[in-house]
């Protein structure tokens, strides 16, 4: 008997697969149900233009940041960033702003700073729905932004 | 639902003076629920409930300031850093989408 369902829900499975192979329609679906579903959801081109501005951010390796490569739950996923930028009265750090690429909201946390902090640094840990970049955008007093990004490989995701 | 959350708010390294920089960790039990989860017991969607804005304090001075949404994980930890400048009271406001209030103080005792 286990064996015949064994095969049965085999020849399932690959009917299944075969009926619903391109994957771009599983994409637009997943990209929906996230748009439809999420109370202020937000995707990540929009919330840097709410950040910045429109203005221009940079790629530097002044901020420190990590996160796992391979997160195996995306439930809890420990972020780091360190900016490595003088915390003085004159120039300093104001924002951190932690994004993510592909949850409903991109937006996981602003953490503003001031120079009583004396080293910009911030952990948390965060949701991810599936694999996808983490992106630290920070501020910096004369107006400018900076950021970098690094991609998470998510075997579960934490976005129920 | 009008209980107390626990929080906790920890100070490292555990022995520190004047001066130096100290990571002040925040850590507080609650469900970080984003309004997309089904309730597994009665099948409907839980509605959200997390955690919005976070400030940091001290002697009633905020040093940092934090807005936060959904995408940040079940019993969230944050941790900044904070140049120690005497003696006082760090105090760690929050607050979440449903209204709750809550606050948690620890004493800062520098070493001379």
């Amino acid at each position: 008997m286990e064996r015949r369902k064994f095969i049965q829900s085999m020849f399932a499975a690959t009917a299944v697969a075969a009926i619903a192979t391109p994957t771009t329609i599983f994409a637009e679906e997943a990209k929906k149900k996230t748009a439809k579903k999420g109370p202020n959801d937000m995707t990540f081109d929009e919330a840097v233009k709410a950040i910045t501005e429109g203005k221009e951010v940079k790629d530097s390796d002044k901020i420190k940041l990590t996160v796992p490569e391979i997160a195996e739950n995306g439930a809890v996923v420990p972020v780091k960033v360190e900016v490595d930028y003088p915390m003085t009265e004159k120039e300093s750090v104001t924002a951190i702003h932690i994004l993510n690429t592909a949850n409903g909201n991109a937006r996981c946390a602003d953490v503003m700073l001031t120079p009583a902090n004396d080293k910009a640094y911030f952990a948390t840990r965060v949701k991810l729905s599936k694999t996808q970049e983490v992106v630290a955008l920070v501020a910096l007093s004369d107006g400018s932004f900076i950021k970098a990004g690094k991609s998470v490989k998510v075997t579960i995701g934490g976005c129920g | 639902m009008a209980e107390a959350r626990k929080a906790m708010i920890k100070i490292k390294p555990k022995k520190y003076k004047v001066g130096d920089t100290v990571k002040v960790d925040f850590i507080v039990i609650h469900p970080m629920d984003t309004g997309m989860q089904k309730d597994k017991k009665t099948g409907k969607i839980k509605p959200a409930h997390y955690i919005d804005n976070i400030t940091f304090s001290f002697e009633g001075k905020p040093f940092t300031t934090m807005k936060v949404w959904e995408s940040v994980s079940t019993n969230p930890y944050f941790s900044v850093n904070y140049k120690i400048t005497g003696k006082g009271k760090i105090t760690v406001d929050y607050t979440d989408n449903q209204g709750e209030k809550n606050s948690k103080s620890k004493k800062v005792k520098p070493k001379e």
